[in-house]
C-alpha cells in the first residue's frame, strides 16, 4: 500500500518535471520526437487519450494559431508556419502526456501523505458528486416542462435558480461534514 | 478561457506560481480560518459549486454554447480570497481530472481568473452596490469576466514580446480573440447570471445568510 502511494507519488512527481520541460522546447523536431516518445511510452490506450486530445484541447490552439496567421499574411507579412506548428504540437503532446499520466495514477493515493490535501480532494469529489446530480437533474427538468429546445433566456433564468440551490445544498453539506469531522476528533 | 499548457514558458509559468503559492496560504488563512474541521467542508463545498456553476452551458445563436465563470457570485457572497481560493481548486481539478487548462499555467490561470476578475466583481459590486444592486450584480459580473480576459491576454502578448518564435501570436490579435467575446456576449451572460442567481438569493432570503 505504502508502495503504491510513493509510486503513484514519483509519477506525478516525474509528470510535473516532464511537462514544465516539454513546456520549454520550441523546437519543432524535438517536440514531435518528444511526442513520439510519450506515444511509444503509453501506448496502451493512446488512441482515446489521442482523440479526447483533439476533442479538447485542439481546437483551441489551432483557432487561434489560424486567426494569428491568417490575420498576418493579411495585413501583408508572410507569418513563417514553423512556430505556430510548434505551438500546436507543444500543447497537444504536452495534454497528451498529462492525460496518459493522470489516467494511470491513482489521485487519492498520491494524495494520501498529505492528509490535509487527501481530505479535501475527497470533500470535494463527493460535493461534486451531489451537486452534479442536482444540476443534471434540474436542466433535465428545464428540458421536459419546455415543449422547444431551451434558449438562452430559459437556461440563463433557471442557471439562477440551479446556483440558489446548490448553494443551499453545498452549506447544508458543509454543515454536515463539519459536524461528522470534528465530532471524530479532527480539528 | 483558460490558458492551455504549451502557450506559455518557465519564464512566465514559474514566477507566476511562485506569486500565487504565498497568495493561496494567505487567501486561504483569511478565507476559512486555521480549523481544518470548520474550512475544509467549506472549501470543499464552494469548490464544488464553482466546478459544477461552470459545468452549465448557456446556449448562444449560432448552435454552440459557452460556459459560465461564476466566480463573481462568489465573490460578491464569500469575498474575493475564497473566491480565489475555491476557483484555484477548480482549475487544479480540471487540469488534474478532466485535462483542461493545465498544471504549468496554473498559476497564471488561478491568478488572471480567480483573482484578478473577483476582485474586479467583488470591488464593482462595493462601489455601486449602494446605488442599485441589479446595476451592481450585473457590473460585477460583467466587469469580473472583463479583468480575466484582459490579464490572460496581457499574458499572453508578454509571452510574445519575450519570445516571438516561441508565442508567434502578435498581442494585439491575442487581444481581439481574448476581449472581443468577452465584451460582446461572455461578460453580459455573467452579468445577467450574476444578477438572476442574486436577486434568487435575495427573495429565498440566503442572500444575508450566507
Amino acid at each position: 500500500m505504502r508502495n503504491e502511494a510513493r509510486r503513484s507519488h514519483l509519477a506525478l512527481v516525474a509528470w510535473a518535471v516532464a511537462v514544465f520541460t516539454l513546456s520549454a522546447i520550441s523546437d519543432l523536431r524535438l517536440l514531435l520526437l518528444s511526442g513520439l516518445a510519450a506515444l511509444l511510452l503509453f501506448r496502451r490506450g493512446a488512441a482515446r487519450v489521442a482523440a479526447r486530445v483533439l476533442a479538447v484541447v485542439a481546437p483551441p490552439a489551432l483557432g487561434l494559431s489560424l486567426v494569428s496567421w491568417g490575420w498576418l499574411a493579411v495585413t501583408g507579412g508572410n507569418p513563417p508556419v514553423a512556430p505556430y506548428a510548434a505551438l500546436l504540437a507543444r500543447t497537444l503532446v504536452i495534454a497528451f502526456l498529462s492525460l496518459s499520466v493522470l489516467r494511470r495514477v491513482d489521485l487519492l493515493r498520491a494524495a494520501a501523505p498529505f492528509p490535509t490535501v487527501s481530505r479535501l480532494l475527497v470533500l470535494c469529489l463527493a460535493q461534486i458528486h451531489a451537486l452534479r446530480r442536482l444540476a443534471t437533474e434540474s436542466a433535465l427538468g428545464l428540458r421536459s416542462r419546455l415543449a422547444r429546445r431551451p434558449g438562452t433566456r430559459d437556461v440563463l433564468r433557471s442557471s439562477g435558480a440551479v446556483t440558489a440551490s446548490l448553494l443551499a445544498l453545498s452549506v447544508r453539506n458543509a454543515r454536515e461534514a463539519g459536524e461528522a469531522m470534528r465530532s471524530r476528533g479532527f480539528h | 478561457m483558460h490558458v492551455p499548457d504549451g502557450f506559455l514558458s518557465p519564464r512566465i509559468t514559474l514566477p507566476a506560481w511562485g506569486a500565487a503559492l504565498p497568495l493561496w496560504a494567505w487567501a486561504a488563512r483569511r478565507g476559512f480560518g486555521p480549523s481544518a474541521a470548520d474550512s475544509l467542508p467549506v472549501v470543499g463545498s464552494l469548490t464544488a459549486l464553482a466546478f459544477v456553476v461552470q459545468g452549465l452551458a448557456i446556449p448562444v445563436p449560432g448552435g454552440t454554447s459557452v460556459h459560465l465563470l461564476g466566480v463573481a457570485v462568489l465573490a460578491v457572497l464569500r469575498g474575493p480570497a475564497v473566491a480565489f481560493v475555491c476557483e484555484s481548486l477548480v482549475l487544479a481539478l480540471q487540469a488534474l481530472i478532466l485535462g483542461v487548462g493545465g498544471f504549468t499555467v496554473l498559476g497564471v490561470n488561478s491568478i488572471a481568473l480567480g483573482l484578478i476578475g473577483p476582485a474586479a466583481a467583488w470591488l464593482a459590486w462595493k462601489a455601486l452596490g449602494r446605488l442599485s444592486p441589479v446595476v451592481a450584480a450585473f457590473a460585477a459580473g460583467w466587469l469580473g469576466m472583463q479583468a480575466s480576459s484582459l490579464a490572460l491576454a496581457l499574458v499572453l502578448g508578454l509571452q510574445h514580446r519575450i519570445d516571438p518564435s516561441y508565442m508567434p501570436v502578435p498581442g494585439r490579435v491575442t487581444l481581439l480573440a481574448m476581449m472581443v467575446p468577452s465584451l460582446t456576449a461572455l461578460g453580459v451572460l455573467e452579468g445577467l447570471y450574476t444578477v438572476a442567481t442574486l436577486a434568487l438569493l435575495r427573495k429565498a432570503r440566503l442572500l444575508r445568510a450566507e
